[in-house]
């Protein structure tokens, strides 16, 4: 796999660009960073500059300040704050912000990522089936608006398997071994800001005809918290930022869904059980930001009676929520959607929808290298939960692993990092002289075959 | 009442427009018992609460709101202007008329998805006029190996095959899962079983081939047409045969009927031979390599039946080709279905109040609730919005 970089490079005329941004362009935040080569001489090696994490919006705050991208940090105050996003349902389809976005951070002469798109690849991460008009568009906008010398548009959950899955898995293997890149098989699941979407993938390439959607992402559930305490608490709905941020520090995936809701509830009429007066557990205080003193939430473990106290006015400086039910339900979601009424089945009856596309012969591979990525799994308790539910789901002989990178946010990142330094993608990237000689349907075709199956 | 047989469902569709709406239409009017009403007497009683199918279509509508409310992605419409860079002059204001058009654009996602599919129903409706409005979307579903990549010769042949086993592969795994999930008591044998299985179907092509030959003796004999009958029925025979004989281990055993029966058996000889060897990949796998490190080393347990694992047989080379070389499927294709497996259980009700199990449902607008107490708090909400 060393030799087939040079090789490559021999052959082909000019020289490949020697520095590739990879961007993985999320809804919620863009990862970028790039890959270089160190010696001219040598293309193994190569260093990684990791993804700077770049929130992928334009954010207005109360005092009607914009923030556009990595702007965003300078921002304190959260209250009230509006978002643009360029990226709907995990697609590009505003280019007019994206592009704004983009050219801030990686074009413009003060960029804190600056590079020259005229010698530069780009290896970009897209969410799988998605619409070829906006394939199109990208397309056409990272050649002839951006001009980038080469570029790749892959579809991110595969970018994945170029990592050492296995030593993910902890498999006990002999200590010297050398992941072979990509892995031979994996199911990855992808749970992100607009969907959750289900891949098995296959020596790096994705089984098409049984990627899996699932409509429940970070959005639908901060939403759905946001509807939860408007209901019963305060009305947050000009507040999505300090919502989300509640939702990813006091959320969890139950293990014990029944129990837990009858710890949390306060009894018939007149009644207050004894859990939900100490607690049981699972209540929480969320001690609101208040834009002065505090600009981020804080969770606290629940003391009986100060919220009530704080309601009264006794303690006036804190605005506290009680989170009870809501801690657990709102992840719940990923596993019933049907609870809020959405006619689709949770996350391990997609799996099996999606495995019931393949045949069976790759069914104990595919559960035994079961990947989750995306800011979702970090809820605590999503990855034992989503094994127990898919062994249920299976015969008992079977084994079920399923595991999460240590930082699932940029997992894909890095994975297309090392796909960057991979003999494949010379192999598919598209060079702008090709572009423009063959034309953009060309290219979407060559992207939407992959590597197809002999190389 | 008779309806002449006509039995009228209640649609549970309303639309919303500002100021009017669809209702579907079932039991008496209120407006027309208004105006003339037939019978003073009980007219209370006549006057009656809202229908299930109304309730429900009210609920049905009410949860269509709410999912899209969800779904948004922000509370409000922000119209956020974009900022002027600092400093830098717009230099470049020059772009191509794709960019131009691409910028300009205000198509949100659900614009560009409706065009998406109305392209493919013009595709099914008119292919030769759509095949000319189609360029990227259609040829890469139909050639992917028009491709000038320069990819040996199987490709073409792994295009048109991929047509026969994607159908074929479905039926194949439904049915292994039904007997998979029914046997999970014999699963020590199976792993024989499983070897044995590959060899089986090589038998059974075997058999079904002899039996041709057999028909075609039959014909020079004259005797067509029950020759056909014969082989045809064996066809069927040794078919419905295989998942049962999948319980069993020992193909040898099988009754021997005809003198296929012979050749089965001497097929199956070979291979229950090498069904000893842990290997389950095809030997002539491109795809996915043979494992070539060595064999784990072997433990006296290996032999228990109670102990040996059952793997499924491996697909082949084939089968993961088409897999591989598949189209994606369009956006709405991969949306997670709704089928009859996930409606088997009813779905889960919560108090919209306090977001405990939803016992109790209000009359007036079946809103769920958990017990009085909350019962009390939502009937001041339903009242403000329904009225008394």
């Amino acid at each position: 796999m060393a030799g087939g970089g040079k090789a490559k490079r021999r052959s082909a005329g000019p020289a490949p660009p020697a520095t590739t941004l990879v961007i993985d362009n999320g809804a919620n935040t863009i990862k970028a960073g790039f890959v270089r080569d160190v010696n001219e001489g040598d293309s193994d090696q190569t260093a990684v500059d990791g993804p700077r994490i770049i929130p992928n919006c334009i954010a207005r705050d109360r005092h009607r300040r914009t923030f556009v991208g990595s702007d965003f940090e300078k921002c304190k105050d959260f209250g009230e704050i509006a978002f643009r996003r360029p990226v709907e349902k995990g697609f590009i389809v505003n280019w007019e912000v994206q592009k704004e976005i983009w050219e801030r951070e990686f074009f413009d002469s003060k960029a804190p990522q600056k590079c020259d798109p005229s010698e530069t690849r780009l290896i970009l991460a897209e969410q799988p089936n998605s619409l070829p008009a906006l394939q199109a568009h990208c397309d056409q906008m990272v050649y002839e608006e951006f001009g980038f010398a080469s570029y790749y548009r892959g579809i991110g959950p595969s970018f994945n398997a170029y990592q050492d899955i296995q030593g993910i898995f902890r498999t006990p293997r002999a200590p010297d071994t050398i992941a072979e890149l990509p892995a031979e098989v994996i199911l990855l699941i992808d749970s992100g800001y607009s969907h959750t979407t289900i891949t098995p993938i296959l020596q790096g390439r994705p089984l098409q005809p049984a990627i899996r959607r699932l409509d429940v992402g970070g959005r639908l559930m901060t939403n759905y918290l946001t509807r939860l305490l408007s209901v019963r608490h305060f009305d947050m709905r000009n507040d999505p930022y300090i919502v989300n941020e509640m939702k990813e520090s006091a959320c969890y995936v139950s293990l014990d869904f029944k129990g837990d809701l009858e710890k949390t509830w306060k009894g018939t009429r007149g009644e207050r059980r004894k859990d939900y007066l100490t607690g049981g557990g699972i209540a929480k205080d969320y001690v609101l930001p208040d834009s002065h003193t505090r600009f981020h939430g804080v969770v606290r473990e629940y003391e009986p009676g100060v919220s009530a106290r704080a309601r009264k006015g006794a303690i006036s400086t804190e605005d506290i929520l009680t989170l009870r039910s809501e801690r657990f339900v709102v992840p719940e979601l990923l596993f019933s959607p049907s609870d809020i009424g959405m006619r689709q089945p949770g996350l391990a009856d997609l799996v099996m929808q999606s495995l019931a596309a393949l045949p069976i012969g790759l069914w104990p591979s595919l559960l035994a290298n079961i990947v989750v990525v995306g800011g979702n799994s970090l809820f605590e308790g999503f990855v034992q939960r989503l094994q127990t539910e898919i062994a249920q789901r299976m015969p008992d002989s079977c084994t079920v692993r399923v595991v999460r990178p240590e930082d699932p946010i940029t997992s894909t990142w890095h994975g297309a990092a090392n796909f960057a330094r991979h003999e494949h993608a010379g192999k598919l990237a598209v060079t702008k002289q090709e572009y423009e000689e063959h034309g953009s349907g060309w290219v979407a075709r060559k992207f939407a075959m992959g590597l197809g199956v002999d190389s | 009442m008779n309806n002449f047989g006509v039995i009228e469902v209640a649609s549970t569709k309303t639309k919303n427009a500002p100021g009017w709406a669809y209702v579907p239409d079932n039991g008496p009017s209120l407006a027309a018992a208004a105006l003339q009403p037939a019978n003073r007497k009980r007219a209370a009683r006549n006057q009656t609460a809202l229908s299930i199918s109304d309730v429900s279509a009210r609920q049905d509508t009410k949860i269509r709101k709410d999912l899209e409310a969800l779904d948004r992605d922000i509370h409000k419409d922000a119209n956020i202007t974009i900022p002027p860079k600092p400093g830098a002059s717009r230099a470049q204001n020059k772009h191509t008329p794709n960019v131009r058009k691409i910028l300009q654009s205000q198509k949100t996602f659900a614009n560009h998805l409706d065009d998406y599919q109305a392209l493919l129903l013009q595709a099914e409706t008119n292919p030769a006029m759509a095949a000319a409005l189609l360029n990227a979307a259609q040829s890469k579903a139909a050639t992917p190996t028009a491709v000038a990549r320069g990819s040996p010769a199987p490709s073409a042949s792994s295009a048109s095959a991929s047509a026969t086993p994607a159908i074929r592969a479905p039926t194949s795994t439904t049915t292994t899962t039904t007997t998979t999930s029914k046997r999970s008591a014999a699963l020590a044998k199976r792993a024989a079983a499983a070897a044995a299985k590959e060899s089986r179907e090589a038998a059974a092509a075997a058999a079904e081939k002899a039996a041709a030959e057999k028909a075609a003796a039959e014909k020079a004999a004259a005797e067509k047409a029950a020759a056909e009958e014969a082989a045809a029925k064996e066809a069927i025979k040794s078919e419905p045969e295989d998942p049962s004989s999948g319980n069993d281990v020992e193909m040898k055993d099988a009754p021997p009927t005809t003198e296929t029966a012979e050749t089965l058996s001497t097929a199956t000889g070979t291979p229950e031979a090498a069904a000893t060897q842990p290997q389950a990949y095809p030997a002539d796998g491109t795809i996915l390599p043979v494992y070539k490190k060595a064999p784990p080393t072997p433990h006296p347990g290996d032999t228990d039946s109670l102990l040996v694992s059952h793997v499924p047989p491996f697909p082949s080379d084939d089968e993961l080709r088409a897999l591989l070389t598949a189209p994606p499927l369009s956006y709405l294709e991969a949306r997670a279905g709704w089928g009859d497996d996930e409606a088997r259980y009813p779905v889960r009700m919560f108090c919209e109040v306090c977001g405990y199990w939803g016992r109790v449902r209000c009359i007036k607008c079946g809103a769920r609730v958990c017990a009085l107490d909350c019962l009390q708090a939502h009937r001041e909400e339903c009242v403000t919005r329904y009225g008394l």
